[in-house]
């Protein structure tokens, strides 16, 4: 299924931040899965 | 609060400054009435080379916004942007601050051997180690596990690590501070039980060392998750049917999508490649969830990123790791890209991955640049935590040898002087407290030229202290790679400024995240 992107106004100014309780825990030579993927 | 915000509180500056609501607002860190001079916020202008817009960061807090080129004086100068800003920068500030100094220990590198059946060109793990190293003996495996385990385990529990040891009250996983305030969404939500800690087993070659490492598995497979890392040479059908069965996240390695450049500098100690082996590891492992592939950017490598990530995609890889090599060893130099070049490729590969998207509806995440996305649009969502400073090395995680010698982080394993303690003999608190874990825990950006002044320095991080350390004899140094990391975050706001950001993420990786700003005019 090809995904398109919505078309986007051009906004002056755009700005956002999302948050969560931090968890980072992982260096770079490996990665856990993706939370969904991992049952 | 700083001389100025006591000031403002005490009434000095009421003589002419603002009342009420805006005098609220002078209790913000950014008391100062003028953008960039005093105490006002010190927004920075960088060119993303987006044709339309430009963004304007605040570094301390991670703040950003894109703004038109035509708006930017406009924007920059105060008005509503800035007041929107400085409603948020308090708990930006504080965000920031937990992340960076908040956190302690949720995973452990551990290195169940120190030998490995291949001798590849950048390997951070001396020759000698590596090709005549110790295993760790299967009980010695266990109650280094048993340790780690009472080590994690709540406050209130029997946490005495070793004999003698009195408990405290450190929070032992990776949380914020009660201090930090949750959003109203989040403090309705039911509160998820806390993660299980993560032990990776990590290399060397941790299946070398097999029986020892799957016992471990075995008997503590309700207290930990588990993950390995491994050059797919010994997962044989018996080893990947166990770790399936045991839910384990297996990472792999495999730097070219062909046997004559993955074998530049992947082969085993008398110079024969693996190449073929790890891709009937692949094949076997296609449809398992929780795989992911670890690719070393290297002169060797760096022309074919393009090709890697096609022929990852049509293997279904869910999620890759695209890693420019460490320098901490001086053999791993002979390798080392020019930044420009790394950036180049590495960027145009990222691209080839988003035509595969679009072309297929199917995606393969490059891990470390989400990474580097999230950092971005939701610095406390970062998995990773190579690109933070301090870096998670000796404070998130840390990695232990095959003797119980405790490290910051695997990248100091060579590096003797870097050894806090051992599982065995010292109690984990007290290591990472101890002069070789502060070396690393204590390197900040701030004290880093050119960094501190840098207006990306918490996208970016600096890192890695192995190889500052290696390369500059002081931790107090950039890495090896600069513009590379430069680009990677021009790349990530001009994906943003084009609204292509999510393409290069999770499926629903902003699923439980608060919207804390969401400006746009």
């Amino acid at each position: 299924m090809a995904v398109k992107n919505p078309p986007k106004k051009a906004k002056s100014v755009v700005a956002c931040r999302k948050s969560c309780k931090a968890k980072g825990t992982g260096l770079s030579h490996y990665i856990l899965m993706d939370k969904k993927a991992k049952k | 609060m700083t001389p100025a915000q006591k000031e403002k509180v005490s009434g000095t500056f009421s003589r002419n400054g603002p009342s009420g609501a805006a005098q609220k607002r002078c209790l913000t860190p950014f008391p100062g009435r003028y953008v960039g001079t005093g105490n006002g916020p010190a927004l920075q202008v960088i060119d993303i080379r987006h044709p339309s817009y430009a963004a304007l960061i605040e570094p301390d807090t991670a703040f950003w916004a894109l703004v038109r080129r035509d708006k930017l004086a406009e924007a920059a100068l105060g008005g509503e942007l800035v007041e929107v800003y400085r409603k948020k920068a308090a708990r930006f500030a504080e965000e920031m601050r937990t992340l960076r100094f908040g956190l302690t220990p949720s995973a452990v590198y551990f290195n169940p051997t120190e030998r490995c059946n291949l001798n590849c060109t950048y390997c951070y793990i001396p020759e000698g180690m590596r090709r005549t190293g110790r295993h760790m003996s299967r009980p010695k495996l266990l109650s280094a596990l048993e340790i780690l385990k009472r080590y994690f385990s709540p406050p209130g529990t029997d946490r005495r690590l070793v004999a003698g040891e009195a408990p405290t009250t450190t929070m032992l996983r990776t949380v914020p501070d009660p201090g930090v305030r949750a959003s109203g969404a989040a403090r309705r939500r039911k509160p998820a039980p806390p993660p299980k800690p993560q032990i990776i087993f990590h290399g060397a070659e941790p299946l070398l060392n097999r029986e020892a490492v799957f016992a471990g598995i075995e008997q503590y497979a309700g207290d930990f998750r588990f993950g390995i890392q491994t050059n797919a040479t010994l997962l044989d059908d018996s080893a990947l049917a166990f770790l399936r069965e045991h839910d384990v996240s297996v990472g792999i390695s495999l730097d070219a999508p062909t046997a004559a450049v993955a074998d530049r500098t992947r082969s085993n100690w008398e110079g024969r490649g693996v190449h073929r082996q790890v891709l009937d590891a692949m094949d076997r492992l296609r449809g398992y969830p929780g795989w992911a592939v670890l690719a070393t950017i290297s002169t060797a490598n760096l022309r074919h990123l393009g090709s890697l990530v096609e022929f990852l995609h049509a293997r279904e890889v869910p999620t890759c790791l695209l890693n420019i090599l460490r320098t901490t060893l001086a053999r791993s130099r002979q390798v080392k890209p020019a930044d420009a070049d790394a950036a180049r490729c590495f960027l145009a590969a990222l691209e080839r991955t988003h035509d595969l998207y679009r072309r297929t509806g199917r995606k393969l995440v490059v891990g470390n640049f989400a990474n580097i996305l999230l950092a971005i649009l939701a610095p406390t969502a970062r998995r990773l935590m190579c690109d933070i400073s301090p870096c998670g090395g000796g404070r998130c995680f840390f990695a232990v040898t095959p003797s119980g010698d405790l490290f910051p982080c695997s990248e100091f394993i060579g590096l003797g002087e870097f050894c806090g303690g051992n599982l065995f003999r010292d109690p984990i608190p007290a290591v990472l407290e101890s002069p070789a874990f502060r070396l690393v825990t204590g390197r900040r950006i701030e004290q880093i030229e050119p960094c501190r002044h840098c207006a990306i320095r918490h996208f970016c991080g600096a890192p890695c202290p192995a190889e500052a350390h290696q390369l500059h004899g002081s931790m107090h140094a950039t890495g090896a790679f600069c513009e590379f990391y430069e680009e990677q975050v021009r790349y990530a706001f001009r994906l943003i400024a084009d609204g292509r950001a999510g393409d290069f993420l999770w499926d629903g990786w902003d699923e439980g995240l608060d919207d804390v700003l969401d400006f746009s005019m």
